[in-house]
């Protein structure tokens, strides 16, 4: 019999990733609900980031978590700058030459970063947060903990903004109407690029939190894409509050395969539950269309 | 020149991509006109209102806009200007609120600024709409969806108007509504430069009308008199 106790560490371990999972995930979701633009490389701009933070954070000797107050405006800049060279010639294009392009961007980040960092694992040696708060037999990660709140605390900010502010409304009305919106004077090529480099600076805020514990290598992003693809295709086009529960649920279940069945094998029981769903719900779990 | 129309058309040739739909059409709109713009399916009449908002490829002609030639400026810069189209199918956000679709509307800077005096003035016209205000898009009936397709153009305080089929697929009692509404709206002050399949109906509120056959303007005239023409009635009336 498997530890109950171990079990709820797990269990706790899975929620906070996965609110961490939702918020990589979440921008992905929107350019994709936005754009029709699945980004493959999309991990990869974890990884990328992971690095960032990594070494500016060993130039300072500050926590990774502080790092963010760099790599989430320098990430939006660049996603900007992605968007505007990459993305937007492909607007419109064949899925196939989308997907090609977007894959082809992600190995070259990959191999930019196994040139540069080699294939090492880098992690920064001196965390301000590497300890947990115990109640009995439990055990939570501090550091976990913050990535978790801050993670969920932006998923709110996001769901607020898209909800409450004219540039949210121009997103959505965009979302739902492409050939419309610009009769509303809307600047679609303009909602692209903001939402696109959102959703890179969202890929910074994650590595930089993800590294407050963690360590990169070059084949970070490819997780990070795998869990974020099952995110977005669970979500359905639901909206904030339909990734942040499709991320809890993957969270959950990555770490019940690992305390059930091998922490190596955890990736493929996400994916094993995520076929089963698609079975019953096609369009996803909390999908509008 | 001396006389500025309001929307002006010279041998414009446009269409998709490689896909040529307008031949050379010559229009015109004078401000606080309602100009109908009828022929057959497939004759250029959406691709023409479509052209007027840089919607399509242009491949040569101008389109001035109060005297001034909008061709370069991308279609949220000339509504900025004050035109605006109700688009066929409506091209509602679907699974926005009518009260969202409406504040999408009054998107341009100028809009936005006077959008609380605007919703008053379409929550007028369109009471239905002030019931259903929090109501999502997607579940309006069609008259209602049409009325909130005009209401959502009207939001940007457009000068000119653009209507593509703003009848299509509608019970015939919700048609003539609609052609009380354009009415009401031209005594209101917006030129309307309408695309009907309604021949007759569109002809008998217009002030002026063109027919459009193959990408080309075979007739135009006073709206009055294009009604007593024998070659129109034969064509589209059915008489």
């Amino acid at each position: 019999m498997i530890d109950p106790a171990l079990i709820t560490n797990n269990l706790i371990d899975g929620v906070l990733m996965g609110l961490l999972y939702s918020l990589v995930a979440l921008g992905l979701s929107l350019v994709f609900g936005l754009m029709d633009i699945i980004n493959f490389a999309h991990g990869d701009f974890v990884m990328i980031a992971a690095y960032t933070t990594w070494v500016i954070a060993m130039m300072l000797y500050v926590d990774p978590s502080v790092t963010a107050i760099i790599t989430v405006p320098l990430f939006f800049v660049i996603g900007l700058a992605i968007y505007k060279i990459i993305i937007e010639p492909i607007l419109g294009a064949e899925p196939l030459i989308q997907i090609a392009v977007t894959v082809g961007l992600g190995y070259v980040l990959q191999n930019l970063a196994l040139a540069y960092f080699r294939a090492g694992p880098r992690s920064f040696p001196a965390p301000w947060f590497n300890y947990s708060i115990q109640i009995g037999p439990i055990g939570i990660a501090v550091s976990k903990l913050i990535a978790a709140a801050v993670s969920l605390a932006s998923l709110f900010i996001i769901n607020y903004m898209l909800v409450n502010t004219k540039f949210g409304l121009a997103v959505r009305a965009t979302s739902a109407n492409r050939e419309v919106a610009p009769l509303m004077g809307i600047n679609v090529r303009k909602v692209f690029a903001i939402t696109f480099g959102l959703g890179i600076a969202l890929t910074a805020l994650g590595a930089a939190l993800y590294m407050m514990w963690g360590q990169t290598n070059p084949y970070l992003g490819q997780s990070f894409s795998l869990l974020s693809w099952v995110i977005v295709a669970m979500g359905g086009l639901g909206g904030v509050m339909g990734v942040l529960y499709s991320g809890l649920i993957v969270g959950v279940l990555e770490a019940l395969g690992s305390t059930f069945v091998s922490p190596s094998a955890r990736l493929a029981v996400v994916y094993l539950a995520f076929f089963f769903i698609l079975w019953f719900r096609p369009r996803g779990l909390f999908g509008r269309r | 020149m001396a006389n500025t129309h309001m929307l002006e058309l010279e041998k414009v040739e446009a269409g998709y991509g490689q896909f040529r739909v307008l031949h050379g059409v010559d229009m015109h709109v004078d401000k606080g006109e309602i100009v109908a713009l009828v022929g057959p399916n497939g004759a250029g009449k959406t691709t023409t209102l479509r052209t007027i908002l840089g919607m399509t490829t242009l491949y040569s002609g101008d389109i001035r806009y109060q005297g001034r030639s909008i061709t370069k400026l991308p279609t949220h810069k000339r509504v900025e200007l004050g035109i605006t189209m109700v688009p066929e199918g409506r091209g509602l956000f679907n699974y926005l609120t009518v009260y969202e679709n409406l504040l999408a509307g009054a998107y341009t800077k100028e809009a936005w600024e006077k959008k609380e005096e605007t919703l008053e003035w379409v929550f007028q016209l369109f009471p239905r709409l002030k019931e259903r205000k929090n109501q999502i898009a997607g579940t309006l009936s069609g008259g209602e969806a049409q009325m909130l397709a005009i209401g959502r153009a009207l939001m940007s305080r457009p000068k000119i108007l653009l209507m593509d089929e703003p009848s299509l697929g509608l019970a015939p009692i919700i048609v003539l509504e609609v052609f009380e509404i354009v009415k009401k709206l031209r005594d209101e002050g917006v030129t309307i430069l309408l695309v009907e399949q309604h021949v007759k109906h569109s002809l008998e509120i217009s002030d002026r009308a063109y027919v459009m056959e193959m990408g080309r303007i075979v007739m135009q005239g006073p709206a009055k008199e294009l009604l007593q023409s024998e070659e129109l009635k034969k064509a589209y009336l059915a008489l």
